[in-house]
């Protein structure tokens, strides 16, 4: 079985402003009508890369190829690459007619086949009511709609989105994510999607890219990304509330292998051989998530007593159907997720029960997961 | 994986160089185009500096010639003491004034009244803009002063200067005075400066100053500390600008001034007589007055880039 | 400080409604004679044909400027060695006095002057002009010399404009196919049109009104071919002395400036925009 050939992709792309690194060394394949998002904190390189692709920054080093053919020293105009701004970027001084037809215009099409592709786009977005409004005078989501459309009524081969969706409150926000989905569904055209919020680019992705500081941090599909972080970074940006971390150092004693912190201690047996080669420092990281805390009581199965960890309510944050709560336990602070009928006040004191199989390790020097 | 096309090996790194060559040749281009245009452009200017440095017998010469055979600096001394032509010019007498006076006044009257009017013009800009102040009538009022030609002015001010000030305020005396001419200068350019700046002050969005005014910040204050800084650009080009318009002013100069406030644009007509004479000192004169504009532009040069545009530009 | 305009612009109109001469006495006392004047100015041909001259003069002159200051705005926009000298060079000649300028270009197109002498070695004989004494090509020599002269007023507004504009709609522009000279003139240019039509206003005022130039290098001549408004205003009242004459004049020209200037702006004034 073989596997179309990917329709974009990066080799060793480095970016650099000044001296200093936007985008470090990167490679991705990208394949033919995939959802991909950028995802990652300002200034991590994610709009960068995605300028490059379009040739609106030139690579210091590195190519960029679009199917079989090599981009990355061609200008924009030539590369069939459709770029949505952040800020919609549009013609204000046009009306939405102009602006939706003028990707064909500038091509030299003739008028009754613009005619018809304009029309046709806009009424797939519902913009045909407001054809000949000024560009200025329209509403958030109008906008939009009209950025999206001037970019897809010339047909490119991929579609470069630039936070699109920052500018809406949170209720559209989601709506709209949802309309560009499937709007990228039934069409069945790459797109690659940068944003900052976590939760939109694991929703929408069929792939995400994480980037922090230029560097790529992982690239996988969503389930992955949270289930099986490759990195501190990634493992610590991916869900909310964000990963717990507790700083632990790994001894032998009595040819038994623990992770301790302070007076916190865990027994590991099946990954001793991969955290000595991994860490070789000693020093590993021990990430769980809020939601593979338990109050004891809730735990699904008899748990020995030593297995338990006593801690004290600090602070509870309820919220619709479930709490937020920050404990100490011996020492260490712990956010856990219980659910929202759970009885709790802060400075209690309970019993919390936390998965071994459901720590993330990670390697105290380079951030790096330990598998 | 297999793949249905063998794709072109990718080569290896450092592919891209740092700066493709034809940007080198693109700018060696602009620089050959920039210095035919500006030697253009520099050529009457060079001509000026050419004459200045002449001595009389070579004004009129014919062909004429860049360079002057006998180079002498008599034309810009003679500005400052024509009362003893030296050497080569001493064929040059005749009831032409030093100029310092005239600098001296040109200095006083231009900063003065260029201060003068663009503060002025800036605090009316800003009433207008914000308040709305004489809707949209005033302001354009007010550019009626800049549409009238001055000569029309010419009489009415006169009389008014000469025969309605004295009547109404008896012993103040404008005519022949720095501070008629800076009054004069500062009605007659408040209006640019107004224009100009409101543009700027157009620019700036509402709610930050309103954001101020609700952390307790008196108008003043938020007009100063925090509007001012965003329209740098705007008021510095307004300065610029009002300072060559009261610096190069001359026909008001030349009506409303006789001993005692003459400024430099008139001391050069002077030197022309019935247009003709002395082309070597005038040319001189020429060359020191545009000095003072000059260093005026290079100190607010900063402030310039953003400078001009009225804030009209939609983003 | 009103004060100021608002006097004289009524004296102005008392004087245009009267009959009054220096020489006739004292100003307070002169006969009204009501609209008289501006008949008299309505019906003057000369009143006619001045106009006419000085609206050539301002067509062209301002034309040009705005053509080169655009041209030397987008040279600018990009990058080279001596920026900062070829920019100073280039506003320079806006700092001069009037009359520095009026003087210069006066010298420059003399007979004898430097300009004849090129022109004779690069044409030949013929190639040198009488250029004050026929009159098209004395206006050419006071346009030529306005547009040196304020050509920077014009390149310095439109490079800030340029510079002002946003980058983005551009770009976009970019990745939708169009050619670089497409996007100048279907982008940049139409966002850029406010800031024009002001600098046009205002350079087109100011030039309207141009007096020292002609003063300086033709004085009005050959005969009266060169006179500007300005100028003949000025030879009226204070040459000739008929100051009514002049006031009416004046007044009229107020006017159809006022209107002219007033619909150019009109696009331009306050507006709520809902947005």
């Amino acid at each position: 079985m073989m596997d179309p050939p990917p329709i974009i992709r990066l080799r060793n792309l480095r970016k650099e402003f000044n001296g200093t690194v936007a985008v470090a060394n990167l490679d991705l394949d990208v394949a033919d009508g995939e959802f991909i998002c950028f995802l990652g904190p300002s200034g991590c390189g994610k709009t960068t890369t995605l300028r490059m692709i379009a040739g609106l920054e030139t690579p210091t080093v590195g190519e960029i190829w679009l199917r079989d053919q090599r981009i990355d020293a061609l200008p924009p105009q030539r590369r069939g690459v459709g770029f949505v701004f952040q800020n919609y970027a549009l013609f204000w001084h046009m009306s939405v007619y102009d602006n939706l037809a003028f990707g064909l215009r500038v091509r030299g099409i003739a008028p009754a086949e613009v005619d018809a592709r304009v029309r046709e786009i806009a009424e797939s977005l519902e913009l045909s009511p407001i054809l000949r409004q000024r560009a200025a005078r329209l509403d958030l989501s109008a906008m939009q709609r009209v950025a999206l459309g001037r970019t897809l009524v010339v047909r490119p081969q991929v579609l470069l989105l630039d936070e699109p969706l920052n500018n809406f409150r949170p209720g559209l926000r989601e709506m709209m994510r949802g309309e560009l989905k499937r709007m990228q569904l039934s069409l069945g055209r790459t797109m690659i999607y940068v944003t900052h919020d976590q939760e939109e680019a694991m929703t929408m992705g069929d792939r995400v890219l994480v980037m922090n500081a230029g560097r790529l941090e992982q690239v996988a599909a969503p389930r992955e990304i949270y289930r099986r972080p490759a990195t501190l970074f990634v493992a610590g940006f991916i869900g909310r509330p964000p990963m717990n971390f507790i700083e632990t150092q790994y001894h032998v004693e009595d040819g038994r292998a623990f992770l301790g912190h302070g007076r916190l201690r865990w027994e590991i047996d099946t990954r001793r051989d991969a955290i000595e080669h991994q860490a070789p420092s000693g020093r590993v990281i021990v990430g769980i998530r809020p939601e593979d805390v338990w109050p004891a009581v809730l735990a699904v199965q008899e748990r020995e007593p030593a297995e338990l960890t006593p801690a004290r309510v600090e602070l509870v944050q309820p919220l619709a159907r479930k709490k937020i709560v920050d404990v100490n336990a011996r020492g260490v602070a712990l956010k856990m997720v219980v659910p929202g009928a759970f009885p709790v006040r802060a400075g209690q004191t309970l019993d919390v029960v936390m998965d071994r199989r459901a720590f993330h390790l990670f390697d105290a020097q380079t951030g790096r997961a330990i598998d | 994986m297999t793949r249905a096309i063998a794709p072109p090996a990718p080569s290896s790194a450092a592919v891209t160089a740092r700066l493709p060559r034809r940007v080198y040749v693109a700018w060696a281009a602009r620089l050959l185009t920039a210095g035919v245009i500006g030697a253009v452009f520099f050529l009457p200017v060079l001509w000026m500096l050419s004459i200045s440095f002449k001595p009389p017998t070579e004004w009129l010469e014919y062909p004429p010639t860049l360079l002057p055979k006998e180079p002498l600096v008599g034309n810009y001394t003679f500005l400052f003491n024509p009362g003893n032509p030296e050497g080569a010019i001493a064929v040059m007498t005749g009831a032409a004034e030093p100029v310092i006076p005239a600098f001296v006044n040109s200095l006083i009257v231009a900063p003065i009244a260029t201060l003068l009017s663009v503060s002025i013009g800036f605090l009316a800009a800003y009433a207008v803009s914000r308040f709305r102040v004489g809707g949209n009538f005033m302001p354009f009022f007010t550019l009626t002063t800049r549409m009238f030609p001055p000569v029309a002015f010419a009489v009415p001010l006169l009389l008014f200067y000469s025969a309605v000030i004295p009547r109404l305020i008896p012993g103040l005396r404008l005519y022949d005075t720095r501070v008629g001419l800076i009054l004069m200068y500062v009605a007659f350019t408040v209006a640019f400066a107004l224009w100009m700046t409101k543009g700027f002050i157009d620019a700036v969005p509402r709610h930050i100053e309103e954001a101020a005014i609700l952390d307790g910040a008196s108008r003043w204050r938020v007009l100063f500390t925090v509007t001012v800084p965003l329209v740098r650009g705007g008021l510095a080009a307004t300065t610029l600008f009002v300072f060559i318009l009261t610096w190069t002013e001359f026909l008001f100069a030349l009506i409303f001034t006789q001993r005692f406030a003459i400024t430099v644009p008139v001391q050069v007509s002077h030197y022309a007589g019935a247009i003709g004479r002395f082309y070597g000192p005038q040319a001189a004169l020429g060359i020191l007055a545009s000095i003072p504009v000059v260093v005026t532009g290079y100190l607010i040069q900063r402030h310039l880039v953003t400078g001009f545009t009225f804030g009209l530009v939609r983003e | 400080m009103w004060l100021i305009l608002i006097v004289p612009t009524l004296l102005v109109i008392y004087l245009s409604l009267v009959r009054w001469e220096p020489i006739l006495g004292d100003w307070t006392r002169a006969p009204f004679i009501g609209l008289a004047n501006y008949a008299h100015v309505l019906a003057d041909p000369r009143v006619w044909e001045t106009l006419g001259r000085t609206l050539i003069i301002v067509f062209f002159a301002v034309s040009l400027e705005f053509l080169l200051g655009l041209a030397l705005a987008v040279f600018s926009l990009g990058r080279f060695p001596g920026k900062r000298l070829f920019t100073s060079i280039i506003l320079y000649p806006m700092m001069l006095p009037w009359v520095v300028v009026g003087f210069t270009f006066y010298l420059l197109f003399l007979d004898k002057g430097p300009v004849n002498y090129i022109l004779i070695r690069v044409l030949g004989p013929g190639g040198a002009q009488p250029w004050f004494k026929e009159p098209a090509l004395a206006i050419g020599t006071i346009i030529l010399a306005d547009v040196w002269q304020w050509t920077p007023f014009m390149f310095l507004i439109l490079y800030s404009g340029l510079g002002a504009l946003p980058k983005e709609p551009v770009e976009a522009a970019m990745t939708l196919g169009a050619a670089r000279w497409q996007i100048f003139r279907l982008i940049t240019l139409p966002m850029l049109k406010p800031v024009i039509v002001i600098a046009l206003v205002i350079r087109a005022l100011e030039c309207f009104k141009i007096f020292d130039l002609v003063f300086i290098m033709t004085a009005g001549g050959p005969g009266t071919s060169t006179e500007s408004l300005s100028l003949f205003i000025y030879r009226t009242g204070f040459v000739y002395g008929q100051l009514s004459y002049a006031a009416a004049l004046a007044v009229l020209l107020l006017i159809a400036i006022s209107i002219v200037t007033r619909s150019a702006i009109r696009p331009l004034e306050y507006r709520e925009e809902a947005r």
